[in-house]
């Protein structure tokens, strides 16, 4: 097996007193998209900026590509940021080769690229605007492009998929999957749980700086059973489904619901009773989705306010 | 720190420098501002309106008029007609009340009044609607003082070109050092010192400034993580100063390019009024003077270049750096207000320290060269130390830039910027 892309070993980060980061450990497999999950405030930005040696930390240590020194391998990685931002008055072309070139390209290959990743992202006729004319979402293909360009070991990607519609969800995600193909070791920060479960094959949940659940998805969704049925019913507005006996807890939207069994709950009578309230249009025994995870592990624990400051 | 990767930053930060508005606005305003204040005022002043001026001499006991007339009749420009010579016994309003009129009317545009005075002879007043042209009124002044001194050596033998000449006596300053002797003096100094302050301010203002807002840009955008996930803090900050220095030298390459081209095309071209031909440019600009005046623009903008990086680096927002930016053009300001001391006072010790200090050496240094030079090796130390003072501040701002850049929402404290470059 290779050395790890990504390793903290009891990373310890603080600013000012408060604790973004609290004796994490960390270890990403390379050539896998591993997905760093946790609430806003958890402290994934803070463990991504002190991985990539932006910040350097208050404990432990990491392990970026081998290198104990993380700006050593600074060229073998790419970063794409959560907050974006590129020069506004640059054109779209040259902004892309001063920022291949800044990752160690020549300026001949690094134009090259740019205008090869471009064409590749749709953004051709727009190599000569002014980056700031162009939409939201244009500019993250091109920040995309940018932290991609230079061909790195390690890409990290925080939040890439905000504000996207879904033709440009569906190119981010081949172009994503394509750099994974070329070898390249993927670390994908989001909130977005479907995403997570179609590209990730492994995943840190962190909250509070601490990682709460690790692991390969699979694993981690069938060490917690079949315990999940998912139902797809007519709306007959018969009540939620979540007060069946032997239901834990679950949602239930009026057309769908997830329900979480109650431990040693028959699944068999759950179902019955589920098929005797409503008239069903499928119904399924699943391991629970990442989401139902995500929200059991963290979800009771935290309150959505006092938490935005990463 | 990687040269190529200094050079990337720096290039594309002289390229956005070079190319901005206020760039190409500025390089091209301050040479035609300048050249419409060297060439165009003289020209505005000496014609002002009116090419001819008809006025009366109207003498009041001195017996002046007619003398004074011949006089007035050798001007120029403008050209002055006098239209009535007349003796009245005063110069009482009553007396004067038919040439106001007539001014008034437009029929005179103005008159001239001759009192006797016992001791000079005669005393005058001109009375006009435009009394605003000082080179006329100079012109007059002159055609009177000669009538008088005519009036005063008449019989004595004594050659009235000659007193002229005595008149425009003038005390030549030279300057006495250890490399020679150079004339100039005052207005040399005042001349250069001045010129330096101006270019520097206004590069340093153009080009520092534009520099610092990209840096908030930078900052705010969040760009600075990408870039320094690919470039040190220290190759960053270099290689901003280097683009931003690069700029400067540009304008400044731009502007005395210009200023050589209007000295040596524009200038015989035009008619000067006699102060500029009289003006001695060559004794104004040594090789020395260019030469000392091209070091301490360089290093100069180099230092107040550094202020503004690392202050834009501790800003979050352009309204922050405005109000911040005051504190990196302050020593420059204080710097010129002493570099008028240090003219008026070069030898003492005050100028000697002022001048070793080095956000002050490029102004007050080049203002000692030119006043009483100092000796070669105070010039060079003062040099020495302002190279040492950007290598200084430049440490510190690498260490504020890393810890600075990345934060947001808040300032960094004072106290946190000390610990910080304690921490190293």
């Amino acid at each position: 097996m290779p050395p790890p892309a990504l390793r903290c070993q009891d990373l310890v980060k603080t600013f000012a007193g408060t604790t973004a980061v609290a004796g994490l450990n960390l270890n990403v497999p390379a050539g896998a998209i591993f997905g760093l999950l946790g609430p806003n405030g958890s402290g994934k930005t803070s463990t991504i900026r002190t991985s990539l040696g932006l910040y350097v930390p208050d404990g432990g240590h990491v392990e970026l590509l081998g290198s104990r020194d993380p700006l050593a391998v600074r060229h073998r990685v790419g970063y794409l940021p959560e907050e974006r931002g590129l020069y506004a008055k640059m054109k779209v072309a040259e902004q892309l080769t001063f920022l291949a070139a800044i990752r160690g390209l020549d300026q001949a290959e690094a134009a090259r690229r740019a205008r090869a990743w471009l064409d590749r992202v749709g953004l051709a006729a727009n190599a000569k605007s002014d980056t700031g004319d162009l939409s939201k979402g244009m500019q993250q293909k091109v920040q995309f492009a940018a932290a991609v360009i230079h061909e790195p070991d390690l890409i990290v990607l925080d939040e890439p998929f905000t504000g996207l519609d879904p033709i440009n969800t569906r190119l981010l995600k081949d172009l994503i999957l394509e750099q994974r193909d070329r070898g390249a070791t993927v670390v994908l920060s989001t909130h977005l749980m479907e995403q997570v479960e179609a590209l990730c094959e492994s995943i840190c949940l962190i909250h509070r700086g601490r990682p709460v659940l690790d692991g390969v998805v699979a694993d981690i969704r069938a060490g917690h059973g079949r315990n999940t049925v998912a139902v797809e019913y007519e709306g007959d507005g018969a009540g939620p489904l979540t007060d069946l006996p032997g239901v834990r807890r679950g949602e239930d939207t009026g057309q769908e619901a997830r329900l979480e069994l109650a431990p040693g709950a028959d699944p068999q009578a759950v179902i019955r009773a589920v098929v005797d309230r409503v008239a069903i249009r499928s119904v399924r025994l699943e391991h629970p989705s990442l989401e139902d995870i995500y929200l059991e592990r963290v979800g009771a624990s935290s309150s959505p306010a006092a938490e935005d400051a990463s | 720190m990687n040269p190529s990767q200094i050079a990337k930053v720096a290039r594309r930060e002289y390229l956005t420098r070079v190319r901005s508005k206020a760039f190409i606005l500025m390089t091209v305003m301050i040479p035609v501002l300048m050249g419409g204040y060297i060439f165009v005022m003289p020209v505005l002043f000496t014609s002002s309106g009116t090419d001819e001026l008809r006025i009366a001499v109207v003498d009041a006991g001195t017996g002046l008029a007619p003398a004074l007339t011949g006089q007035l009749a050798a001007i120029e420009q403008p050209r002055i007609e006098v239209a009535e010579q007349a003796v009245v016994p005063d110069d009482s309003e009553g007396v004067r009340q038919p040439y106001t009129e007539a001014v008034l009317d437009g029929s005179l545009d103005g008159y001239l009044v001759l009192t006797p005075d016992p001791v000079i002879g005669a005393r005058s007043r001109y009375y006009a609607r435009e009394t605003g042209n000082p080179v006329m009124l100079r012109d007059i002044e002159r055609a009177i003082e000669a009538t008088l001194l005519d009036r005063l050596v008449a019989g004595t033998g004594v050659d009235t070109e000659r007193v002229r000449a005595w008149q425009r006596f003038d005390l030549d300053a030279v300057t006495v050092s250890d490399e020679g002797e150079s004339e100039g003096g005052f207005e040399a100094a005042f001349f250069s010192t001045f010129a330096l302050a101006m270019l520097l301010y206004m590069a340093v203002l153009i080009n520092g400034q534009g520099m610092a807002m990209a840096i908030v840009e930078e900052k705010s955008s969040r760009l600075i993580e990408v870039i320094l996930g690919a470039v040190t803090a220290t190759e960053f900050m270099t290689g901003k100063i280097l683009g931003v220095l690069g700029s400067g030298l540009t304008q400044l390459g731009i502007w005395v390019g210009a200023l050589l081209l209007g000295v040596l095309y524009a200038a015989p071209m035009l008619s000067m009024g006699p102060e500029l031909a009289e003006f001695d440019l060559g004794a104004v600009l040594s090789l020395e003077l260019i030469l000392y005046f091209s070091i301490f623009f360089a290093l100069g903008y180099f230092l107040y270049s550094v202020f503004f990086a690392t202050i834009a680096a501790t800003c979050t927002s352009t309204e922050e750096l405005g109000q911040a930016m005051f504190a990196a053009v302050l020593p420059m300001v204080v710097a010129l207000m002493s570099s008028f001391y240090v003219i008026a006072n070069p030898g003492t010790v005050a100028t000697r320290v002022l001048s070793l200090l080095p956000p002050f050496t490029p102004l007050v240094m080049l203002a000692r060269v030119n006043v009483l030079t100092p000796p070669l090796w105070e010039i060079w130390l003062g040099i020495a130390l302002l190279g040492l003072g950007i290598v200084a501040s430049g440490w510190l701002a690498a260490k504020i830039f890393r810890y600075a850049l990345l934060m947001h929402g808040k300032r960094p404290t004072l106290p946190e910027l000390m610990s910080v470059i304690r921490a190293g």
